[in-house]
């Protein structure tokens, strides 16, 4: 009596929700996912071979700057969407743009998220590969563009890790993107910020089954690098 | 006119000098070993000759014109080098050779009939689906070497590549190159400290030791007739400091 | 794991990629059509978790073919952003903040709308014996219990309305810093995630009476009313109209019809109609503030009820 009871009654309830197929929630999860991929896809777009090119050159200040980076892998989410949304405000000085309470600036608060980790990652990987493997490509013949190509390639398996952990964290958070989303019913609600509103409100089986989907969604993204990682994955003979 | 002309080069790290004033000239469709005992000169010499490091004195020069005047791409495009202990890259050993080519903008049916052929040359067509770094030692070299020999360099340079090889593979790699000097008129210089290796495929030896060129000359003559005292003494394989 | 097996889930998962994005844009694109008609409320925790305006959303909707949608903020961050003019209309239970907003000229007009009320919620056993009909007795008696680590007391320390309600019956009784003491917890926090932390630890807080309701009827407190229907208790909620000059790109028009349309005799019905198990939560309080012990605004009342008539939603 008690207890557990009540925690096994709202996973019940939330699983009949799942099934039910509401539309409510499928508009949330495809808004969640729209939202952080996309941000996602972009940070991996500006931060793989800004990454790249700030690994392989040797410059004033590169440590600096790699610093920087690895700092800005742990911006707290709630803080950027505070900064976001005082550029995105009416008031402020992007005001103009309209851009507030729309899935755009959720993107694009995400995205400040995600490019340094994507961005520090990719530094680090390619950083860390064997150094006689661009000797070997420069004697090869191999041109700026092949050489970024194929030392890319060599270090996928750490830039699709970052690609993920970036993912991760821009599908979990939900400081920035109620700020500058404002969780509007219909246009910003995502997972996270809709679990919050429905755990104030008291309905924790919705709560539940949004987390339950959420979960799911972070499992099958996970599963992939799985995969990927045992493809990449060589036994090293020499 | 010399192939290949060093000039007096002198290339020094830390303050120590690893080459010291070394003059030669390597002509077409030489195949030249470079012996001593192990140490950083005769690497250094093929890095330098590769482009991959500038002498601090001296000229080097590729056809008569003086690397100086070239761009580094032009050299490279003409040379092919085997280092050491290989990188091979993350995919398969097609692709490991094929980027060669690829590199330098053939056709995907060129690439393919290319690199097939020299899969053969080198007995490594089954291996050609297989992870690179899934390879035995002496596969991997193999496969260093074809990713050179590929794009048909008119110079090849080889450091040490049968170190540590079964004899299976050493003799591969000899016939490899012994063929190629000889059908394709490539140029090609090895650096061993295997003496015996030079006897068996060099037309020419050098040695080279703390830095300095001791002696050049054709295979005959530097082992049955050197001149200098220490090359004797490494002939008869006492350790020479 | 074979290189086609693993091509074929590379291959789904990328369909699978590309369909959610291109179905999330879909449907944005298709609700956004009506973005236009999109009305933002910035308003207080208090009226959104409690479902009012769940409830008053699809009769305004129909009524003027409207979106509504609200901002679920504390009552500072409600009124800042709105000051901001990132919101359309606010519905605030601040007075004196109230009072100020339209003072800056921020807003163009404010009217009171409907009131809840406050009441002082602890554990059944009630060990500081602070129920009783007086709110300034309860909170001394609590305070009292505190200090021989009897009870404690959980506050929502956010600067919200309720928050700066609390502020007064601690004046008004006298006590001062409580914000330090042991028995003293500050959430920062909302109303609803307030009332989850005293129900954890057996205290007394202060909550209005329709969030204690919403959150009882989903997930049956362990917390009792212990003192109620004190005039001291007492949350009247403004509804704010923003000025349209300075905030260019508000929705003006529509957050006006928001604001007559909660003041019209259909608003105000609905507001008095809305109960949870069968408890009324709000009270509808438009044209009648002295009823209940504030200032007139008859100037105000008379405006809206000239524009509800020409307007023709009354």
């Amino acid at each position: 009596m008690g207890g557990f009871e009540i925690i096994t009654d709202g996973l019940m309830k939330a699983l009949q929700i799942i099934i039910s197929g509401d539309p409510e929630i499928l508009a949330i999860t495809a808004l969640s996912l729209r939202v952080s991929l996309t941000a996602t896809i972009l940070g991996a777009l500006v931060g793989i071979p800004l990454g790249f090119l700030i690994a392989r050159s040797d410059f004033f200040g590169k440590s600096i700057i790699t610093t920087l980076i690895n700092t800005f892998m742990g911006l707290p989410p709630v803080a950027v969407g505070l900064v976001v949304y005082l550029f995105l405000s009416f008031s402020g000085p992007l005001g103009f743009l309209r851009l507030l309470y729309t899935p755009e600036a959720m993107i694009i608060a995400q995205m400040i998220l995600t490019f340094p980790i994507v961005c520090g990652i990719t530094i680090s990987s390619v950083m860390s590969l064997n150094p006689k493997l661009k000797e070997t490509l420069t004697s090869l013949g191999a041109s700026p563009f092949w050489e970024a190509r194929v030392l890319l390639n060599e270090s996928r398996l750490g830039l699709i890790t970052g690609i993920i952990a970036a993912f991760g964290g821009a599908i979990s958070e939900v400081g920035a993107i109620m700020m500058v989303g404002g969780n509007l019913l219909g246009y910003t609600r995502a997972l996270t910020t809709a679990i919050m509103l429905y755990t104030n409100m008291g309905e924790f089986a919705t709560a539940i089954a949004l987390g339950i989907i959420l979960l799911l969604i972070s499992f099958a993204v996970n599963l992939f690098l799985t995969i990927l990682q045992s493809r990449s994955k060589v036994k090293r003979t020499i | 006119m010399a192939f290949l002309s060093i000039q007096k080069v002198s290339k020094g790290y830390a303050g120590k000098l690893c080459l010291k004033n070394v003059t030669f000239q390597v002509e077409k469709g030489d195949l030249l070993t470079v012996v001593g005992p192990s140490g950083a000169g005769k690497t250094t010499l093929l890095r330098l000759i590769d482009r991959l490091e500038e002498p601090d004195a001296g000229e080097l020069s590729l056809d008569g014109k003086g690397y100086t005047s070239l761009a580094p791409q032009n050299i490279r495009s003409k040379i092919g080098m085997v280092f050491q202990n290989p990188v091979l890259f993350n995919t398969t050993v097609f692709n490991n050779i094929a980027y060669s080519l690829r590199f330098r903008g053939l056709p995907e049916e060129d690439t393919l009939r290319r690199v097939n052929s020299i899969l053969d040359v080198l007995r490594l067509s089954d291996t050609k689906e297989r992870r690179a770094l899934t390879l035995s030692g002496g596969e991997a070299q193999r496969v260093s070497l074809a990713r050179s020999l590929v794009y048909e360099p008119q110079l090849l340079l080889l450091d040490e590549p049968t170190a540590n090889l079964d004899p299976y593979n050493v003799s591969i790699i000899e016939e490899v190159l012994t063929n190629s000097n000889r059908e394709n008129d490539t140029t090609i210089i090895v650096v061993t400290h295997n003496i015996f290796q030079a006897k068996r495929i060099a037309k020419k030896v050098a040695f080279i030791l703390n830095g300095e060129l001791v002696e050049y000359g054709n295979t005959e003559e530097f082992f049955n007739n050197a001149q200098d005292q220490r090359t004797r003494s490494f002939i008869r394989g006492e350790m020479v400091c | 794991m074979s290189s086609a097996g693993s091509k074929k889930i590379l291959i789904i998962t990328a369909i699978v990629l590309i369909a959610a994005i291109v179905g999330g844009t879909a449907y944005y694109l298709n609700v956004t059509a009506n973005a236009n008609r999109r009305l933002i409320i910035a308003t207080t925790t208090s009226t959104v978790d409690t479902g009012l305006l769940n409830y008053l959303k699809p009769y305004f909707d129909n009524k003027f073919n409207a979106n509504m949608t609200w901002l679920s903020l504390g009552t500072g961050q409600a009124i800042e952003v709105a000051a901001r003019g990132d919101a359309d209309v606010l519905l605030v239970h601040d007075r004196v903040r109230e009072d100020a907003f339209v003072a800056s000229g921020n807003g163009t007009m404010r009217a009171t709308i409907m009131y809840n009320d406050y009441i002082i919620i602890g554990p059944p056993n009630d060990p500081a014996g602070a129920a009783g009909a007086n709110a300034t007795l309860s909170m001394q008696k609590i305070r009292d219990a505190g200090l021989t680590a009897n009870s404690t007391f959980v506050s929502r320390g956010d600067g919200s309305g309720t928050n700066a309600l609390e502020k007064r019956l601690w004046t008004k009784a006298g006590i001062t810093g409580y914000a330090n003491a042991s028995w003293y917890y500050s959430t920062g926090s909302g109303m609803a995630a307030t009332i989850r932390v005293a129900n954890e630890k057996a205290g007394y807080t202060i909550t209005d009476r329709a969030t204690f309701y919403s959150l009882n009827s989903t997930m049956a407190l362990s917390l009792v009313i212990i003192t109620e229907y004190d005039g001291a208790l007492l949350n009247p909620y403004g509804i704010l109209q923003l000025n349209s000059t300075r905030y260019t790109n508000i929705q003006s028009d529509l957050g006006t019809s928001f604001l007559l349309f909660i003041c019209s005799n259909e608003g105000q019905a609905l507001i008095a109609n809305y109960t949870i198990n069968g408890r009324q939560l709000f009270f509808p309080m438009f044209g009648n503030p002295e009823s209940i012990g504030l200032p007139s605004e008859n100037s105000t009342v008379t405006v809206i009820n000239n524009m509800l008539k020409a307007r023709g939603i009354q």
